[in-house]
């Protein structure tokens, strides 16, 4: 599989991640080599092969209202400053 | 260095406080710390203090638990609050954990001290502890050998003697492969067995919490603590929890372990020597050898590549500097504000969200997520029926024992391809162990691996113990 300089750009994009020009010349050929091995998959024969679904119920627990009434001072503890019976938290922009 | 058994007879019967059993550890880890780095920080004031609680404890005649007095390490992705967990990343170099995972709650309910924090590879990718923000561990059996990774300063914590046990996490042979490489015993339990509650996630379908030890009795009595269902962890399994550490006494007549054709082909002779002397050590105790097919195995690491990058590249997204992580106020827009936050992330985990992202895109999604997902099924179902045939297989835990710091650092898909063995059992789900046996031509150890069935640790537990027994 070829990779080139745009497909890393692209993913690196997506991804949210500033990549480096020097950075994105060692991914383009680590890629490509790493894509050329997985290549390895398309000889195995997967007709008909389904993936397996997770029992859900079995595992997730029932859908019970939160009745905690210490929640909210539980949750503004663990924040550093409160105001108006609102957690503050730390300015973004 | 004690053994978890003796530390915990020790404590409870009088002859050593708890206080005096971690400032042993503290004074180790203070000599030999230095030069191996597998401490990235010591929690001193706090294993001391809660030390002393438990030699109050004792004295007030309260009981005491199955890890009373023992001094533990945990991985830098393991939360305790209060404390940092960075995942040795500069991402979260100033995150304090608000909570306390699963692990750590039961084992400080089994009386442990938790000891301080190990060094990792970043967010646990790589295999060599070299991608650390604080830099490499060295392998206490050879300095100038990595120890392994991604739990490289779990096991070296525990090789060199500055702690009997530590935990660590396995999501391709992040305990089994710094186990081998450094001379200890490492075991990652099926998937589902203990809960994840609390560990910072790299890829969820195959992320687990493993035990390192200096023997497999004490994976055992560790093992037992942390493993059972827990409510907070929905993958966690209700499953009761066996008496591991008292059911290795069981003898191996008529267990049958199944070698998996082809696993030594292009092996060097150390490693296929002493995995087949292994094979024969367990056979004169009785065991039947039985050869199986796994024909799919061999695809494991290409898909471990895929689907765990593809996972790391979801999990990862929350590092955007608004929810966690380094946040840079320099950054006049949102998309800036992303890509500068996210800038801290090393040269390996980037890569690896590059990977995941690409392999997700509508163009790459079938040929390389879902083909990698449907050839999963497949290794699945061969263990599936490796293990109607055997009770437990028998392989290498890594094709090298420990190589040169550095080493690898041009050819990265060597490493990739070196965790054959090990990825395996994510990729499966399975329960592994690797346990050390011998050493190769220049004194490195050679771990072997057990597999076993999800839910049955108990069997691989069994037969690691008979191998240690014939070291």
């Amino acid at each position: 599989m070829e990779i080139t300089k745009k497909d890393v750009e692209v993913a690196a994009k997506l991804a949210k991640m500033r990549v480096s020009e020097q950075e994105t010349a060692v991914y383009e050929a680590q890629l490509e080599a790493l894509f050329n091995w997985v290549k390895e998959l398309s000889s195995v024969n997967t007709d008909g092969v389904e993936l397996s679904n997770v029992n859900l119920s079995a595992h997730v627990r029932a859908d019970e209202p939160v009745t905690d009434e210490k929640r909210a001072a539980l949750l503004r503890a663990d924040f550093n400053a409160s105001l108006d019976d609102c957690a503050k938290v730390k300015k973004v922009l | 260095m004690m053994t978890v058994e003796q530390i915990v007879h020790a404590f409870k019967s009088g002859e050593k406080s708890a206080e005096e059993i971690t400032r042993g550890c503290l004074a180790v880890i203070a000599e030999k710390n230095p030069e191996i780095n597998a401490f990235v920080e010591v929690f001193e004031a706090d294993a001391l203090s809660r030390a002393k609680e438990l030699d109050e404890k004792r004295a007030r005649g309260e009981e005491l638990g199955a890890l009373a007095g023992v001094p533990v390490a945990i991985k830098d992705n393991i939360l305790y609050k209060g404390h940092k967990a960075t995942c040795c990343s500069k991402m979260l170099e100033n995150y304090v954990a608000s909570y306390t995972s699963t692990v750590v709650e039961k084992l400080l309910a089994a009386g442990a001290v938790i000891i301080g924090r190990t060094n990792m590879d970043e967010f646990a990718m790589g295999s060599t502890n070299q991608t650390s923000v604080y830099g490499p561990v060295k392998n206490p059996v050879n300095t100038e050998c990595v120890p392994g990774g991604s739990s490289g300063g779990s096991a070296a914590a525990v090789a060199a003697g500055m702690v009997p046990v530590s935990l660590g996490t396995d999501t391709g042979g992040s305990v089994r492969q710094p186990a081998g490489f450094c001379g200890v015993v490492g075991i990652k339990p099926g998937y589902g067995r203990i809960s994840r509650y609390g560990v910072i996630a790299f890829a969820s379908s195959a992320d687990q919490v493993g035990v390192i030890a200096g023997n497999v009795k004490d994976a055992a009595t560790v093992l037992e603590v942390l493993a059972g269902r827990d409510a907070h962890d929905s993958t966690s399994l209700e499953s009761p929890v066996p008496a591991y550490a008292s059911l290795l006494a069981k003898d191996l007549k008529g267990v049958k372990i199944g070698l998996p054709k082809g696993f030594l082909d292009g092996l060097g002779d150390d490693i296929k020597q002493r995995v087949t002397e292994a094979a024969r050590a367990l056979e004169k105790q009785g065991a039947q050898l039985v050869d199986v097919d796994v024909p799919h195995a061999k695809y494991a690491a290409p898909c471990y590549y895929i689907i765990t990058s593809a996972e790391a590249s979801s999990n990862l997204g929350r590092y955007d500097g608004i929810r966690y992580g380094y946040a840079d106020k320099s950054a006049t827009d949102l998309n800036a504000y992303y890509e500068e936050s996210r800038a801290p992330f090393g040269l390996e985990v980037k890569k690896r969200i590059i990977i995941g992202t690409f392999a997700l895109t509508s163009k790459n999604y079938e040929e390389c997520f879902l083909k990698a997902m449907k050839v999963r099924e497949l290794i699945r179902e061969d263990f599936k029926k490796a293990f109607e045939q055997v009770d437990v297989l028998l392989t290498p835990t890594s094709p090298t024992t420990a190589f040169k710091l550095g080493h690898h650092d041009e050819d990265p898909l060597a490493l990739y391809l070196a965790d054959l063995y090990t990825c395996q059992g994510n990729i499966g789900g399975l329960a592994g162990i690797s346990v050390p046996f011998g050493k190769d031509k220049n004194g490195l150890p050679v771990g072997v691996q057990f597999y076993g069935p999800i839910l049955q640790e108990e069997k691989i537990l069994n037969a690691a113990y008979h191998l240690e027994q014939n070291v």
